[in-house]
C-alpha cells in the first residue's frame, strides 16, 4: 500500500545513518596498540599534571631506556579526590589499565575487595624490601601482610605560623609554640575582634589538616589496635583531644569562625595565605601554593604541638602504583613499578615537587638544607599512616562527622566517638570471613 | 488612566525589574571573563577586583597551548552536532506518537518512559557501563552519540506536551486529502512544533557540549577527548591553574551564547492558524 | 428484517474498524519503535540489573551474595539516610514552587516585543553555561561571610549576613539561591510554551476589555500548563536528584553537620566510596517509588488544571 511504502522509506534511511554512523565511528576508536613485534605495551592512567607529568615523562623515558621491550602509554584520566568512577568501572567490566596511580589510603580497601593485584611474590624477587621505605609508607601499601601497591611519594604535617603576625602581637617569630598551653596562648594573643566579626583568627584546630587523626596522634592516642586490628576511636587520648578541640571552640564560637574554614574551598582562598588565620596545621603540599600565591608571606614551619611539648609526631598519606586485577601485562607492569620504586625512579619521578619515600632520595634533593622543607622530612621518622582497613573511607567520613558534630555541641565527644568506634567496627565485621 | 499609559506603566516596570534581576543574573558570567584575564595572584583577592590589571589576554593562548584544546574542541564538536542530529530525529518522532497516535500499549510506554527518569544514574551507570563493555564500544565515542538516535525521555517528554497542544483539526483536514500519518508527522506537525524542537536540540547541544562523566567513563584514548575532560587537566591538588580555566570555559560558553542569541527567534514565534478557521 | 440487517452490520463494522485499529496500532508502534529499542537497551536493561543488585551486597568490584531484604531494612535504621531525606525535601519544597514563580514571570516579562530583549534572554540564560567547577568556586568566594560579595552589600545596608555556608541554618537555603541561577533552562522552554499561544487569543480578550492581568489569568497561564506541567515533574525529579553542586561545594561531607547532606549524595557515597552498591541501588529505589508516587499525584490532580490547546 502507498502508505506501508512511504513509510518503509523514512525507517529505511533511518537505519542507513544508523549504519553508516557505526562504522564511521569503529574508525574513530582507539588506535591499536600495537607496540611492534616483541614488544609489549603497558597502559598506565594517571591524575598528574604540570610539573608531576613532566616528571612522570622523564621516568618513563629512562624507564624505557633501560627496558626496550616494554612501552609504557600513559593515559589522563581525571584525579580529584576519591573519584575513581573510571577505575572502578574499568576493573568491573573486566578491561582495566595495567597500572593506576592511587591514593595509598585507599590500598586496604580496594584489596579487600580482591581488586588489586599482590606484588609481594615480585617484589622479593626484585629486590624490593620493606627497610628501603619510610614506615608508614610500606605499611599504608600493605593489606593483611601482603604488598599491594607500590609507594611513589609522601607528605607529612606542620604547624604553619605567620612570622609578621607573631612579631606584631609581641610573640617570638622564632620559637613558635611546643606545647598545647603554648599554642592556646598564643592564639588568643593573634587573636583580633572587631565587635561581632573577627578581623582574624590566632588558630583554628580543626582547618586544613586539623583532622582528628592529626589531633589524636598529637595528643597520643592510638586509632587501631595493633593486635586485634580493631579500631579504637575512642581512645582516651583521643576522646581527650576531641575535647580540647570543642572547648576551643566554644570559647571562639564556632558559628563565628565556621565562615573561615567553610569558604575556604581550595588552596587560593587559604585564609592562612590571606592573612586571616595566623597558624594553621598543613601538609607541604601548602608550600608550593604559598609560593604560587603570596610568594612574599614570612611563615615557618614547626612540629605539631603536644600537651607535654615532647614526642612529636605527625602522619602520613600519598601517591602509590597499583596493578588492578584483570591487567593483562602484569609482569611488564611491575618492571615499571619496580622503576619507580628504586632510587633512580624516585629521583627522578618526586623532584621539585614531591617528598620521595626513599630518605636518601630526599637527602639528595636538598631538602635538609632548606629551612621549611627540612621540618617536613625531620619528623617523618615519627610518623604515623591510617589504619589499613577495608572501610578506611567510612572511618575517615565517620571521624569529619564525629569532630563537627562535637564542636557543635552536638553530643559529647565520647558519645561521638564511642558510636564511631561501634559504626567501623560493625562495618568491619563482615570481612572477618 | 487610559490604557495605553497603563501599558507603558507596565512595560516600564518589567523593564526595571528586568534590569535589576539581569545584573545578578550576570554576576557569573562577568566573574568568569573577569578571572580569565588575572594572574593567580589577583583572583581571590578582598575586597574583589573585576577589572584586571594588567589584563592578561596571555591566559587564552597559554590555555589553548596547555592541553591539545583544538583537538579536544574538534572532538567535542563532533559528538556534539551528531547526537543532538540524533535527537532531532528521534524525538519528536516518538512524542509525537505519545501526544495524537493511539495504539495499545501506549499508555504504559509513556509510563515507563517517565518512570526511567526517576532512577539517579548513579547507579544504572555500572549496568550501563557494563553493557557497553559487551558490546565494545567502550573505548569510542559511541555510547555518548547511539542512543541519542533512539530517543531521549526528558526530551520525548518535553515535545509530547507541545505536540499536545497542537490542534486536531489540523491532522484531520490532511487525513482527508489522504495524507499518511507520517506525511502529516513530517510535513504539517513537525514543523508547527518547530520551536519545542530547537529548544530541544539547544539542550542537547548544551547537555552533551559540558558533558563531563560520559567522556570521562568511554573515553580511554587521549586524543579522542573533549574539553570538558581538558578542563580537569588545569586541575589538581596542589592548586589549579584558575586563570586558563576560566579562559578555556569561557571560550568553550562563546558558542553556544552565539548559538542561543541567533535562535531566539523562533522560540518565540508564535504560530498562526489563518486558513484553519471555520 | 431490521434484526437481520442489524447483525449483519454489527459483524461487519468490526472487522472493519479491527482492521483501521491495527494500522493504527502499527503505526503507532512504528513510530515509538527506536524508543521501545533504546528504553529496553538503554534503560530498562540497566535499571532491572539494579533492582537485582539492591538484593544483594554488591560492591562494583564483587557480586557480592543475595541478602534479600536487608539493604532496605537497614536503611530505615540508618539515621543519615533520613537526614538526607529531610534535606532533600526541604530542597525541593522550597526549590520547585520558587523556580516555577519565577521562572514564568522571568519568561513573560522576556517575551515583551520590546527592543533588545534578545541581549536579556541571553542574559538570563548565561548561568546555565558556566561550567560546574567554575559555579562552585564562584559561590564559594561570593559567599564567604566575612570577605564575600553578598555579605559586603548587605553591610552597606546595615544587616550583618549570616555564615552563608557554615552554619547549619543557611547552607540549604544559599544552595537553593545558586540553583535559582539555573533556571535558564526552564525559561526557554516557557518562552517557547508562550511562543505557542496564538495571537489572536489575545487579540479576541482585547476586544472583551481585558486588561493585562486578567489576559495572564485567562489565556495566558491556562495555555502555558501544559508547559508548568512538564517543569513541575522535571524540577521536582531534578530537585530530589540533586548531586552536583552540594557535592562540589562541601568535598563530598556533607558540610556543615549533614546540612547539606542530599540524597543521591549519601547514594554515591555509599555506591562509590564505600563499595556499598547494593545498598546504594536501594535506596535508588525506594527514591524511585517516592518520585513516582509524587509525580502520580500530579498527573492526577493534572487533569483538572492542565489544558492542552488541542483537544
Amino acid at each position: 500500500m502507498g502508505r506501508s511504502k512511504k513509510f518503509a522509506f523514512p525507517i529505511l534511511v533511518y537505519f542507513l545513518v544508523m549504519l553508516l554512523l557505526v562504522t564511521a565511528c569503529s574508525t574513530k576508536g582507539d588506535s591499536s596498540d600495537q607496540a611492534g613485534e616483541g614488544n609489549t605495551t603497558v597502559t598506565m592512567w594517571h591524575g598528574l599534571t604540570s610539573i608531576d607529568l613532566d616528571n612522570m615523562n622523564k621516568v618513563v623515558k629512562a624507564f624505557e631506556e633501560k627496558n626496550p621491550t616494554i612501552k609504557m602509554k600513559l593515559v589522563y584520566t581525571e584525579s580529584s579526590e576519591g573519584s575513581d568512577q573510571k577505575l572502578l568501572t574499568a576493573v568491573a567490566g573486566g578491561n582495566p589499565p595495567d597500572v593506576a596511580l592511587f591514593d595509598r589510603f585507599k590500598v586496604g580497601t580496594w584489596a579487600a575487595q580482591g581488586s588489586l593485584t599482590d606484588l609481594s611474590s615480585m617484589a622479593a624477587e626484585s629486590g624490593i624490601r620493606k627497610e628501603m621505605y619510610y614506615p608508614f609508607a610500606w605499611e599504608e601499601s600493605s593489606y593483611q601482610g601482603k604488598l599491594y601497591a607500590m609507594p611513589m611519594d609522601t607528605d607529612s604535617r606542620l604547624l604553619f605560623y605567620n612570622k609578621d603576625h607573631f612579631k606584631e602581637v609581641g610573640l617570638d617569630p622564632n620559637k613558635p609554640p611546643q606545647t598545647i598551653a603554648e599554642l592556646e596562648a598564643a592564639a588568643e594573643k593573634l587573636t583580633i575582634k572587631e565587635g561581632k566579626r573577627f578581623k582574624r583568627i590566632g588558630f583554628i584546630p580543626w582547618y586544613s589538616q586539623g583532622w582528628l587523626y592529626t589531633w589524636g596522634w598529637a595528643f597520643g592516642g592510638e586509632f587501631q589496635d595493633a593486635a586485634t586490628g580493631k579500631i579504637t576511636a575512642n581512645d582516651p587520648k583521643v576522646v581527650e583531644a576531641l575535647q580540647w578541640m570543642t572547648d576551643f571552640g566554644k570559647k571562639y564560637n564556632v558559628e563565628d569562625i565556621a565562615g573561615f574554614t567553610s569558604a575556604a574551598g581550595t588552596e587560593e582562598m587559604d585564609p592562612f595565605i590571606s592573612g586571616q588565620v595566623s597558624m594553621k596545621i598543613s601538609g607541604n603540599f601548602t608550600v608550593k601554593g604559598i609560593e604560587k600565591f603570596k610568594p612574599d608571606l614570612n611563615y615557618g614551619v614547626a612540629p605539631i604541638p603536644t600537651p607535654t611539648g615532647t614526642n612529636f609526631t605527625t602522619w602520613s598519606g600519598g601517591g602509590s602504583a597499583i596493578i588492578p586485577k584483570g591487567s593483562k601485562n602484569v609482569a611488564a607492569a611491575w618492571k615499571f613499578l619496580e622503576f619507580l620504586g628504586k632510587e633512580e625512579g624516585q629521583t627522578l619521578l618526586n623532584a621539585d615537587s614531591q617528598i620521595s619515600v626513599i630518605d636518601s632520595v630526599n637527602d639528595k634533593y636538598g631538602y635538609k638544607d632548606d629551612p621549611i622543607m627540612k621540618e617536613f622530612i625531620n619528623i617523618l621518622p615519627n610518623s604515623h599512616n591510617r589504619p589499613v582497613i577495608p572501610e578506611g573511607q567510612l572511618l575517615w567520613n565517620e571521624l569529619a562527622s564525629a569532630t563537627e558534630k562535637a564542636t557543635r555541641g552536638n553530643g559529647t565527644p565520647k558519645e561521638n566517638l564511642d558510636r564511631v568506634t561501634e559504626t567501623v567496627n560493625k562495618a568491619l565485621e563482615k570481612y572477618d570471613k | 488612566m487610559n490604557p495605553t499609559a497603563i501599558k507603558r506603566i507596565n512595560r516600564a516596570l518589567a523593564y526595571v525589574c528586568l534590569i535589576i534581576a539581569s545584573a545578578f543574573f550576570m554576576i557569573p558570567f562577568i566573574w568568569l571573563l573577569s578571572t580569565s584575564l588575572k594572574p593567580l595572584t589577583q583572583i581571590f583577592t578582598f575586597p574583589p577586583e573585576w577589572i584586571p590589571h594588567p589584563i592578561l589576554w596571555s591566559n587564552y593562548s597559554r590555555a589553548v597551548e596547555y592541553i591539545p584544546f583544538w583537538t579536544y574542541l574538534k572532538n567535542t564538536a563532533i559528538i556534539t552536532i551528531v547526537s543532538t542530529l540524533g535527537v532531532i530525529i528521534s524525538c519528536p518522532l516518538v512524542a509525537y506518537s505519545f501526544a495524537k497516535l493511539e495504539y495499545r500499549g501506549r499508555g504504559m510506554l509513556f509510563f515507563v518512559t517517565l518512570a526511567v527518569m526517576m532512577i539517579p544514574g548513579q547507579v544504572t551507570m555500572i549496568p550501563l557501563f557494563l553493557l557497553f563493555t559487551k558490546l565494545g564500544w567502550v573505548g569510542t565515542p559511541l555510547p555518548l552519540i547511539v542512543p541519542q538516535f533512539f530517543g531521549v525521555p526528558i526530551y520525548i517528554f518535553l515535545l509530547r506536551q507541545f505536540f499536545m497542544g497542537l490542534p486536531d483539526a489540523l491532522r484531520e483536514a490532511a487525513r482527508l486529502d489522504g495524507a499518511s500519518e507520517f506525511r502529516i508527522y513530517l510535513q504539517i506537525m513537525f514543523p508547527l512544533a518547530k520551536s519545542a524542537v530547537l529548544a530541544v536540540a539547544l539542550f542537547q547541544f548544551m547537555g552533551s557540549w559540558t558533558d563531563f562523566m560520559g567522556p570521562l567513563l568511554y573515553l580511554t584514548n587521549e586524543p579522542s577527548y573533549t574539553v570538558s575532560l581538558g578542563l580537569q587537566q588545569f586541575q589538581s591538588q596542589k592548586g589549579s591553574e584558575w586563570g586558563l580555566l576560566m579562559a578555556v570555559s569561557t571560550l568553550m560558553t562563546l558558542p553556544i551564547i552565539v548559538l542561543f542569541f541567533f535562535l531566539q527567534k523562533t522560540f518565540i514565534s508564535g504560530i498562526t492558524f489563518s486558513g484553519i478557521k471555520g | 428484517m431490521a434484526k437481520l440487517a442489524d447483525s449483519v452490520q454489527v459483524n461487519a463494522i468490526p472487522s472493519a474498524r479491527k482492521r483501521a485499529l491495527h494500522r493504527t496500532n502499527v503505526t503507532g508502534w512504528l513510530f515509538a519503535s527506536p524508543w521501545a529499542i533504546g528504553l529496553l537497551c538503554f534503560y530498562a536493561i540497566p535499571m532491572l540489573m539494579s533492582i537485582y543488585f539492591s538484593f544483594t551486597t554488591y560492591s562494583i568490584l564483587q557480586p557480592g551474595e543475595f541478602v534479600g531484604m536487608n539493604n532496605y531494612r537497614d536503611l530505615f535504621h540508618d539515621p543519615l539516610f533520613w537526614k538526607s531525606i529531610y534535606n532533600t525535601i526541604y530542597f525541593t519544597v522550597f526549590f520547585v514552587p520558587l523556580s516555577i514563580f519565577f521562572g514564568v514571570a522571568l519568561a513573560m516579562m522576556l517575551n515583551m516585543k520590546v527592543k533588545g530583549m534578545a541581549i536579556f534572554r541571553t542574559i538570563f540564560f548565561l548561568p546555565t553555561l558556566v561550567p560546574q567547577v567554575a559555579l562552585a568556586v564562584l559561590w564559594m568566594w561570593l559567599l564567604h561571610p566575612n570577605f564575600g560579595l553578598v555579605n559586603g552589600m548587605l553591610a552597606h545596608i546595615g544587616i550583618d549576613g549570616p555564615s552563608w555556608l557554615g552554619g547549619e541554618a543557611w547552607s540549604k537555603p544559599s544552595l537553593i539561591l545558586m540553583s535559582l541561577w539555573g533556571i535558564g533552562q526552564a525559561v526557554v522552554i516557557y518562552l517557547a510554551g508562550l511562543g505557542d499561544i496564538p495571537d489572536e487569543y489575545y487579540e479576541a480578550a482585547q476586544i472583551d476589555g481585558a486588561n493585562w492581568f486578567q489576559k495572564t489569568r485567562k489565556v495566558t497561564l491556562p495555555l502555558l500548563t501544559p508547559v508548568i506541567f512538564y517543569n513541575l515533574v522535571m524540577g521536582m525529579i531534578g530537585a530530589f536528584q540533586q548531586f552536583t553542586l552540594p557535592y562540589t561545594l562541601t568535598k563530598g561531607q556533607g558540610t556543615p553537620a549533614n546540612s547539606m547532606t542530599f540524597y543521591v549524595m549519601y547514594l554515591y557515597e555509599n555506591g562509590f566510596r564505600y563499595f556499598k552498591m547494593g545498598y546504594a541501588s536501594a535506596m535508588a529505589w525506594i527514591l524511585f517509588i517516592i518520585v513516582m508516587a509524587l509525580t502520580g499525584i500530579i498527573f492526577i490532580t493534572s487533569k483538572r488544571w492542565v489544558h492542552y490547546q488541542g483537544k
